[in-house]
């Protein structure tokens, strides 16, 4: 990288989108040659004294939503891949000799292996390879695979590994989003291993060690003291967040129609906390949030593993949401079931939850029944349904290869093979840009439907989670507000992707003074550390303010990236009804006060004397206004066109106005 | 008495987690609290009864997940 690119794209995603950009044209699809899996560690990421700095960014032209989608996650394979010597990896071309990877940082090596008679999925996969290329130092390894579920459907997800010393295992996080695992597959790998030895807080060289030791001392150090006094995730991970859900009607249940279930507690924190097996579960070295947690000796009752002991990570609240309360299952051993063998066949729990539980609507409102399905009666709340569509999905057999094309191509194929009725699919189909929504409900925050909406990649919450702002605390109750917050934090959130770091010691353990300061929401004084990290890091003096012109310039590249490959334009950025208000009059009368008095009072409609479906379709015409009218404040708020372009101002201020962006702009109208 | 994110606080029969928000005068606005291991939501603050000795934890929840 010159001296320019660097300063432009940082590193991480940055990197990622830019080796990406030059190597695939605008036909380019997701299974040709020359498209790509870049993955990258990011400037501080591999630092193991400052808490969340081992995640890599990997990013691909995605199966499903056909344009770039971008994945985070932890293990130690990212850190290891640029200590021996890379700051970003791309991988492009195929093969069809199924080649493991050798990256040896140790020995100053790379390696191709073409293998045979290694195992299928990922657990035994990782297990294998880790002891094979040890050398007697398993946590010296990191193994990124899939499973033979991301070749037999396309939302395939990567396990990264890290080695956990105290159970002595190879243990996994998921690059899970919009089907990367499928590509990787597609190109014949079955594996990249990194290798490197001792990690110390010199590894990543920083330019100031000691200004670097202070500001993670004060992290770490906070870490350690409020998180037991505030949402415990080194005891119970996310799992907190189930009923918390749930008591705001944001727990998604039985295909995103409600946001509660009073069975939600069998799934929740009380469960899980004595299931899961105590002891130091960070996803990378010296993170003291450490809430990667997993169960040890857990029995399937289905699949290739019936009936023997294996160790499960997981689960986390989106897969206890996805495979659990939005399938109608409120049984915490088929939702562990469901994590474990996603994970082992390469699945993204997200996808497949999402897929799977808009396969059981259709089934349910009679749009498809027993003949599509091969037998299953798929009603909502089928435990060994659920799981038998998860085999058949890594088999590429049955009705499960068809719920793993994803709800965008099922919606095609139910109305062209089945008959089923496009307009209700559209409804409550839960996907935009051809991404399955990830599990929070948003019929009652606007913001939060901008959130996923307005997400470049899909609806995937790691862009913008403004629900409690705007729902709960009513922080952002006008159109201006919604658009400022879905302007700083999509851009904040995005340089954790730069950096290669995990946002969730930014704004889930809360400093106790944070109430005291004006925008609470942004927790400052993180952000201020995180300036102060990235100084120390890179020896680049940097401010809050620049830690967002750095995010915007790559937010803005991608979103160009997504209109050179047919895509970001405004109407891309729509979403299905469901995700607005109530679809069907059993939805609406579940919460008829509430809608009757949005109509009444805010929207001023005389309801006297109309029919539910009446009332339905003016709530709709409404909450669609207001979605379009959110539209218009965001694009605004971030330079863009009012068809979702940045605008040429935008792209002059960013410094990102290369030729071949000027003139796909004016390509698109925009001069 | 009850612990109120390490703070000591007087508790009374019957008092409930809105009860004791609204004593402690805390400026933030809480959705969550966690008396010892059990979450508790703001739709259920006025119906929840803190138990004597309990340990009171506020959470502050704002833009996370
Ligand atoms: S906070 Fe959790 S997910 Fe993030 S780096 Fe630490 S252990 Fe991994």
């Amino acid at each position: 990288m010159d001296a320019k690119t660097k300063e432009t794209f940082i590193g991480g995603k940055g990197y990622d989108l830019w080796l990406l950009w030059n190597a695939v044209k605008p036909t380019t699809k997701w299974n040709d040659p020359e498209n790509e899996i870049c993955i990258a560690a990011g400037p501080l990421g591999g630092t193991p004294i400052y808490p969340g700095s081992g995640k890599s960014i990997v990013t691909t032209l995605s199966p499903t939503t056909a344009t770039v989608i971008d994945s985070n996650v932890g293990g130690y394979f990212g850190p290891y891949l640029k200590f021996s010597g890379f700051d970003a990896l791309e991988i492009q071309g195929k093969t069809s000799n199924n080649v493991v990877i050798f990256i040896d940082g140790v020995d100053q090596k790379i390696q191709l292996f073409e293998s045979t008679g290694l195992p299928d999925d990922a657990y035994e996969l990782s297990a294998t390879l880790t002891e094979y290329f040890a050398a007697g130092k398993p946590r010296s390894i990191s193994v990124v695979s899939t499973g033979p579920g991301a070749k037999n459907t396309l939302i395939g997800c990567l396990n990264f590994t890290w080695y956990d010393v105290k159970r002595k295992r190879a243990r996994y996080k998921q690059a899970g989003r919009g089907g990367i695992g499928t590509v990787f597959a597609d190109k014949g790998i079955k594996a990249l291993v990194a290798r490197w030895d001792n990690v110390t807080a010199d590894t990543n060289n920083p330019a100031n060690k000691s200004a670097l030791k202070n500001v993670a001392k004060l992290h770490s150090r906070e870490i350690v003291e409020l998180d037991p006094k505030q949402n415990e995730m080194r005891r119970i991970g996310t799992t907190h967040l189930v009923t918390i859900m749930n008591d705001h009607d944001l727990l998604p249940t039985h295909n995103f129609r409600y946001g509660q279930h009073r069975e939600a507690p069998n799934i929740g924190q009380a469960v899980y906390r004595p299931l899961f097996d105590p002891g130091f579960d960070g996803c990378w070295m010296g993170c003291t949030v450490a809430c990667s947690h997993g169960i040890k000796d857990f029995v399937p009752l289905t699949g290739p593993y019936k009936g023997q002991n294996v160790f499960v990570d997981g689960p986390e609240y989106e897969t206890i949401a996805g495979c659990g309360s939005n399938l109608g299952i409120f049984d915490p051993h088929t939702v562990v079931e469901m994590n474990f063998y996603c994970d082992t066949y390469g699945l993204d729990t997200i996808s497949a939850g999402t897929a799977i539980a808009f396969a059981m609507e259709c089934y349910e409102l009679g749009l498809i029944n027993e003949t599509h399905t091969g037998g299953l009666r798929l009603n909502f709340g089928n435990r060994l349904g659920a799981l038998e569509l998860v085999h058949q999905m890594a088999k590429g057999e049955g009705f499960g290869h068809v719920v793993g094309q994803g709800v965008r191509k099922m919606k095609e194929i139910f109305a062209k093979d089945f008959g089923a009725d496009r307009k209700i699919m559209q409804d409550v189909g839960m996907e935009a840009k051809g991404l399955e929504f990830s599990e929070y409900m948003t019929k009652e925050s606007l913001a939060q439907q901008g959130g996923y909406g307005l997400a470049l990649k899909g609806p995937q919450h790691d862009e913008a989670w403004l629900i409690f702002m705007d729902m709960v605390h009513n922080f952002i109750p006008t159109f201006e507000q919604k658009a400022e917050a879905l302007h700083w934090f999509p851009m904040f959130r995005t340089w954790f992707g730069l950096c290669g770091l995990c946002k969730l010691p930014w704004n889930d353990i809360i400093p106790e003074d944070n109430k005291d300061t004006s925008e609470p929401a942004k927790i400052m004084k993180h952000v201020q550390w995180y300036a102060e990290y990235f100084s120390s890091v890179t020896g680049r003096k940097t401010t809050p303010d620049d830690l967002i012109k750095m995010s915007e310039v790559v937010y803005n590249f991608q979103r160009i990236f997504n209109l050179r490959m047919g895509f970001g334009r405004r109407e891309h950025d729509a979403i299905p009804y469901r995700a607005v208000g109530p679809v069907t009059e059993e939805e609406y009368l579940s919460r008829e006060e509430r809608y009757d008095k949005q109509l009444a009072e805010f929207h001023k409609v005389d309801i006297n004397g109309k029919s539910t479906a009446e009332k339905i379709a003016i709530l709709r015409q409404h909450r669609e206004e207001q979605y379009e009218k959110l539209k218009n404040a965001v694009y605004n708020r971030r330079g863009w066109s009012s068809d979702g372009i940045p605008n040429l101002k935008t792209v002059k201020r960013l410094g990102i106005d290369f030729p071949e962006i000027l003139e796909l702009l004016k390509t698109h109208g925009v001069a | 008495m009850i612990t109120v994110s390490g703070k000591s606080v007087c508790w009374r029969e019957g008092m409930t987690v809105a009860d004791l928000l609204k004593q402690i005068d805390d400026s933030q606005a809480y959705a969550v609290v966690r008396i010892n291991d059990s979450y508790v939501t703001r739709p259920n603050f006025g119906k929840t009864v803190i138990p004597d000795n309990s340990e009171v934890f506020l959470i502050p929840m704002i833009a996370g997940g």
